[in-house]
């Protein structure tokens, strides 16, 4: 018997009305005027999944002040099993009616995923989709493609269709793979834009700083460096600094971390004019949108993409979360 | 003594001892075998991009190979010892995040930034060594296996770091940067500070394991513990120093490291620990302990950078078959300095 | 079923040392041969051959008259050799089944066929008279049990030919009386049998003929019945016992160098009180599992003790460690050359100085303060070997050699030596009880712990015999004799009963 059916009936035994018990276990969403919502998301090991962490327990303060009959439970994990663990124990001990999960891999999480959702919680997937869509009521994402799409725009735009880029790539997964395509593949219609290499930096200051420092040994004359990750981008500017170099004029990242942002909004680094927003704040968005329509009884979407979007000093103003730690 | 009579040729016991025959152990070809492979490297290197061979880019390979480096010289005495230590990184990691947060928080209080950085650089080394004390007072007094030890601390010295930095980075002010930077940035008669200092403390570790009683002790433990209790060796407190010397060794590299980047992150000193244990046993130092060797420590550790650093120079291999050059690279040097049986 | 084996000019080298010399002679089918020589002959090293551990550098083994060359022990078991090793050799945690079918698996299929090996197994096992389950581990086993489930297992390979080193070593009388029993049902069903031990009674006893082997070299066969005790213990040592000693003097009396009194190590020594006096050399006697060699580690602070006390020199001392030990001028050389006293894979002059490291330093060591340190050890104890070679490079004297250099750099005042001659050859032998006569007569108090009533015998003031973790008896110079020590060691009544 689901937890849904379980709080139903004590409800309807609370009124007295004992004799129509079975017709509430139907399922009226209404009814359920208790949520307990789990979110199961990746433990905070760098800056992005550290904001990941910190916009959830954000929208559990700010949510569960608002809704007094909301119940937030947030698990963290450091793999996909732990993962499923959580999700078990999430479902049976917490006894949830709701889940935002944030998994770490789709394959593997699929199924756990699918045997929560066969009692009856209802399943909002973040940012990787389920092998098996069938598992996931509603899914909200960040958009990668335009991750990867919208700073090739705007290099293509602002050096009038011809650039040498060298580029750093994350860590080899599909998410990667996804804004790599959409980054060369906008570029593809400038033939003077040429992209001299691309490395793996893993999404990490320190490799960022190497691979730079063997770029900028390697390649004498470089416009712009796509560091595809406002961390990486961190190694990168120390690489040229170091290294003393006049030819780079500028630095993408991407997320939008808080200090890239100010950066640009204080127009403090030369290198740093843009970025391209990726927030770890719809973590936070999918967890107001879940929480809101279950105590409403709505549904969601099945498909909610946010949009990306490009940060400049004139609009940085709307992406600058100071109290988030990324 | 009485007997100045000895019998003829001295058989060897029934129990059959193998002499092994070998004259002397200075010309064993073996010991070379790292020297190769990194001569073999920079050929290749140099061929496949003539850029490879210039001034600079030595000195950003030996500049950031200073950190694993000298992990890898206080590595090497755990491992001639017979232990090991898998936390180094998590270690480095975390003393970058306190030293960090320390000078920040004194910044306030202590007006000159110089001071503030002197005070972070001993409070780093401090850390270190009392960090690694701590392992080596599990490991002989607590009597666990350095393994389980150290992956214990992995996950705590990284766990707190993370939580230190909320998941996110601890950045080091900017005037308090700008004061520190030189000790990463600066140079001397045209050579970086970090790889001053990675010589210096190679020089010192060679001279350490090879001319002092301590080093003699950390052979002998390692050869065999049991020989060396039995000679009178203080076998605990000889390894305690090890796993000590190992942590300031970490404080020393966490040290240099901080000024790079100004910030440490959970993502700092990440795998440090498989590097440094990998330059180790690449340099020809036994895993099972007893007989190692600092030059060789130091070549393997230039060795492991110098590979990706001409990856990163060439696009001739796929990105994607970039840890399996390397891995080649490692079992091949491995290879040519293997001892025979 | 039993085979003829012939030894043809058998040479073994090991690296630049010969160990054989070029050994001929013959085992006759179905006849217990007492195979007997010093540590360091070459006893065991011609028996690894026979039995395929080691191939001969020259010379010919022939088998039933046919040339054989064996690439492995599998080899010689197939023609019915099975060498009982003398440290004996079973997977401790294995069970007894899964031991004797160690390699010679019978399967099913893929998989293991356990009933059927346990079946064999218990079947081979009631014929040598072991009493146990065959699913116990042998890790539970006591040492006469491991030695009957080698005999079983050898017996299970159809063994026509065995070699046994040192099967009694650890074994108590009865245990004892009963593998002879075995020995004699074994040659009745036709086995031929090599025992190699150097206790001269049981030879005496269980064999039909002796070959004497020496240096590497056959040097006799003869007729058990026709050859008295004292003549195989001079063919064995080649020369008259009386030369073999240095001449006893006697040591100062007065005021002991060490007192130790009611000294308890748990499990292994209880209320142990003996003197040391200057210039004495004192002797420790004993089954193997008395407790001598574990009641000097007491002393040395190795093994936890719960009562007594120790005093050196008058002065009472605690001795927590071999450092401690050390410092109180006692060192202790232990029998385990390689597993305790030396570093069989570093260089000789690190293994001279290591306990004394500090007077090389200054404050970085002194390569050539240390060299100088080695040609002196080299000189003063007549170590012969490469000095620039590793220990494992010496032979076994040699290495005894450079432990006692050893452990004799620090000057200790009382110098313990565990075993002093196991493994070592005839030569250097008497360098070592010469050397040990020398230690006392500088002054020195020394203890000697052995197993070889001879040099007991030939060498000490004193003997104190240890029998059940006690001490039984201390025998003074003038009645030591092996009856004597043999009778406190095993208690006078079985003593009496097993000597005819």
């Amino acid at each position: 018997m689901s937890e849904v059916a379980r709080s139903t009936r004590r409800l309807v035994l609370g009124a007295g009305l004992a004799m129509t018990a079975t017709i509430a276990l139907g399922g009226f969403a209404l009814a359920a005027d208790t949520v307990k919502l789990g979110v199961s998301i990746p433990a905070a090991t760098h800056g992005f999944t550290g904001g990941i962490v910190w916009w959830a327990n954000q929208a559990k303060a700010e949510l569960e002040k608002a809704h007094p009959n909301l119940k937030i439970t947030v698990k963290t994990a450091s793999g996909a099993p732990e993962q499923a663990n959580q999700l078990q124990d999430l479902v049976t001990v917490t006894k949830i009616d709701s889940l935002v999960i944030f998994p770490f891999e789709s394959a593997a999480l699929t199924q756990p995923v699918l045997q929560a959702k066969k009692k009856n919680v209802y399943v909002t997937v973040v940012d990787r989709g389920l092998t098996d869509p069938s598992a996931q009521d509603a899914y909200i994402a960040g958009d990668n493609t335009a991750f990867g799409r919208i700073p090739a725009e705007y290099i293509a735009k602002k050096y009038n269709g011809k650039a040498n880029i060298v580029a750093l790539r994350g860590i080899p997964t599909t998410l990667d793979n996804e804004r790599w395509e959409a980054f060369t593949g906008a570029l593809k219609q400038y033939p003077d834009i040429k992209i001299l290499d691309g490395k793996y930096a893993n999404w990490n200051r320190d490799d960022a700083f190497k691979v730079t420092q063997d770029f900028l040994t390697r390649f004498k004359d470089i416009d712009v460096v796509w560091a595809a990750d406002d961390d990486m981008a961190f190694g990168v500017l120390k690489a040229i600094e170091q290294a003393k170099r006049t030819d780079i004029k500028e630095v993408f990242g991407g997320a939008g971390s808080k200090t890239m942002v100010k950066t640009i909004l204080d127009g403090s680094n030369p290198l740093i004019h843009a970025d391209v927003s990726y927030s770890p704040k719809f973590i936070y968005d999918a967890i107001k949108m879940t929480a809101e329509a279950r105590l409403k009884g709505d549904k969601l979407p099945a498909t909610y993409i946010i949009p990306s979007a490009l940060i400049t000093k004139e609009n940085a103003k709307e992406f600058y979360f100071p109290d988030s730690p990324y | 003594m009485p007997s100045g009579q000895t019998s003829a040729p001295t058989p060897v016991t029934e129990a059959g001892t193998v002499p092994t025959g070998k004259p002397a152990r200075r010309f064993d070809p073996h010991r070379f075998g790292p020297v190769v492979g990194l001569v073999l490297l920079l050929i290749v290197g140099t061929a496949l991009n003539p850029d490879f061979a210039t001034w600079d880019n030595m000195m950003n390979v030996l500049t950031r190979t200073a950190f694993i480096g000298i992990i890898s010289i206080g590595m090497c005495f755990v491992i001639i010892s017979g232990g090991i230590d898998l936390s180094v990184g998590s270690m480095a990691a975390l003393i970058a995040g306190g030293m960090i947060l320390l000078m920040n928080a004194l910044a306030g209080s202590v007006g000159s930034p110089v001071v503030v950085v002197a005070l972070g650089m001993l409070f780093a080394l401090l850390l270190g060594g009392g960090f690694g004390l701590a392992h080596g007072y599990l490991i002989t007094r607590g009597r666990i296996e350095p393994f389980i030890v150290t992956l214990g601390t992995l996950g705590i010295f990284r766990a707190v770091l993370t939580w230190l930095a909320d998941g996110g980075a601890i950045t080091l002010d900017n005037d308090l940067s700008d004061a520190y930077g030189p000790v990463y940035y600066g140079s001397l008669l045209g050579i970086p500070v970090p790889v001053w200092v990675f010589l210096v403390v190679s020089i010192a570790g060679a001279v350490l394991l090879n001319r002092t009683a301590f080093g003699r002790y950390v052979q002998a433990i390692g050869s065999n513990e049991q020989v060396a209790r039995f000679a009178a060796v203080d076998v605990d407190r000889v390894k305690l120093l090890t796993y000590g010397l190992l942590g300031v060794c970490v404080g020393i590299a966490t040290v240099l490291y901080v000024p790079r980047l100004g910030s440490a992150s959970p993502t700092t000193g990440l795998l440090w620990e498989l590097e440094a244990i990998a330059a180790v046993i690449v340099g020809g130092t036994s895993f099972k302990g007893g007989e190692g060797r600092i030059a060789g420590t130091v070549i393997g550790a230039v060795l492991l950078s110098v590979i990706s650093n001409i990856l990163n120079l060439t696009s001739i291999i796929s990105v994607y078959l970039n840890a399996a050059v390397q891995g080649c690279v490692i079992i091949a040097v491995a290879f040519l300095q293997r001892r025979r049986p | 079923m039993s085979l003829h084996v012939a030894f043809d000019g058998i040479t073994k080298e090991f690296g630049p040392v010969r160990v054989l010399h070029g050994v001929s002679f013959d085992l006759h089918p179905g006849r217990v041969h007492g195979l007997l020589g010093e540590n360091g002959a070459g006893k065991s090293t011609l028996m690894k051959i026979l039995a395929g551990y080691h191939a001969p550098t020259s010379g010919t083994l022939r088998i039933d008259g046919e040339a054989v060359t064996f690439r492995n022990s599998r080899d010689a078991e197939q023609r019915g050799i099975v060498l009982i090793h003398q440290e004996l050799s079973l997977a401790d945690d294995l069970t007894v089944a899964q031991n004797m079918f160690l390699g010679h698996e019978i399967k099913r299929g893929w998989l293991l066929d356990d009933r059927a090996m346990r079946d064999r197994a218990a079947n081979a096992l009631r014929q040598v008279g072991f009493e146990r389950d065959p699913d116990t581990k042998v890790r539970e086993l006591i040492v006469a049990e491991k030695q009957l489930v080698e005999i079983a297992k050898a017996q299970l390979r159809n063994a026509r030919l065995l070699i046994m080193d040192e099967p009694t070593a650890s074994l108590t009388p009865s245990e004892c009386d009963r593998l002879f029993g075995l020995i004699d049902r074994l040659r009745q069903a036709g086995v031929t049998i090599v025992y190699i031990s150097h206790k001269l009674d049981e030879v005496e006893r269980i064999t039909d003929e002796v070959i004497v082997m020496r240096d590497g070299r056959f040097v006799a066969r003869a007729p058990t019945a026709e050859t008295p005790r004292q003549r195989m213990a001079t063919l064995m040592v080649g020369r008259e016992l009386t030369d073999m000693f240095p001449a006893k003097h006697s040591p100062a009396i007065g005021k002991p160098l060490m007192a130790v009194r009611g000294l308890t190590v748990p499990g292994w020594a209880e209320d142990v009180s003996f003197d040391l006096h200057p210039g004495e050399i004192l002797g420790f006697a004993g089954l193997v599992g008395a407790g001598r060699t574990e009641l000097f580690e007491g002393i040395l602070g190795l093994r936890p003790r719960s009562g007594g006390t120790v005093e050196i020199e008058g002065r009472p001392v605690r001795l927590r460690n071999p450092r401690e030990a050390m410092r109180n001028g006692l060192t202790y050389l232990s029998e385990d050359r390689k597993g305790k006293g030396l570093h069989v894979t570093m260089g000789l002059r690190d293994n001279l100085t290591l306990m004394t490291l500090r007077h090389h330093a200054q404050p970085l060591l002194s390569p050539a303060s240390e060299d100088r340190a080695l040609e002196h050890a080299v000189a003063n104890f007549g170590i012969r070997g490469n000095p620039q070679g590793t220990a494992s490079s010496l032979s076994g004297g040699n290495q005894q050699k450079l432990a006692i250099a050893k452990f004799l750099e620090p000057d200790p005042r009382v110098f313990v030596l565990d075993e002093p001659t196991r493994g070592v050859d005839v030569g250097a032998k008497r360098d070592i009880y010469f050397l040990i006569a020398r230690l006392a007569a500088e002054g020195r108090g020394v203890i000697v712990i052995s197993s070889e009533l001879i040099e007991l015998i030939g060498l000490c003031h004193r003997v104190i015999v240890m029998r059940g973790r006690r001490v039984a008896a201390t025998v003074p110079a003038d009645r030591l004799s092996e009856e004597e020590l043999i009778a406190h060691a095993i208690g006078t009544d079985i003593g009496t009963h097993t000597r005819h």
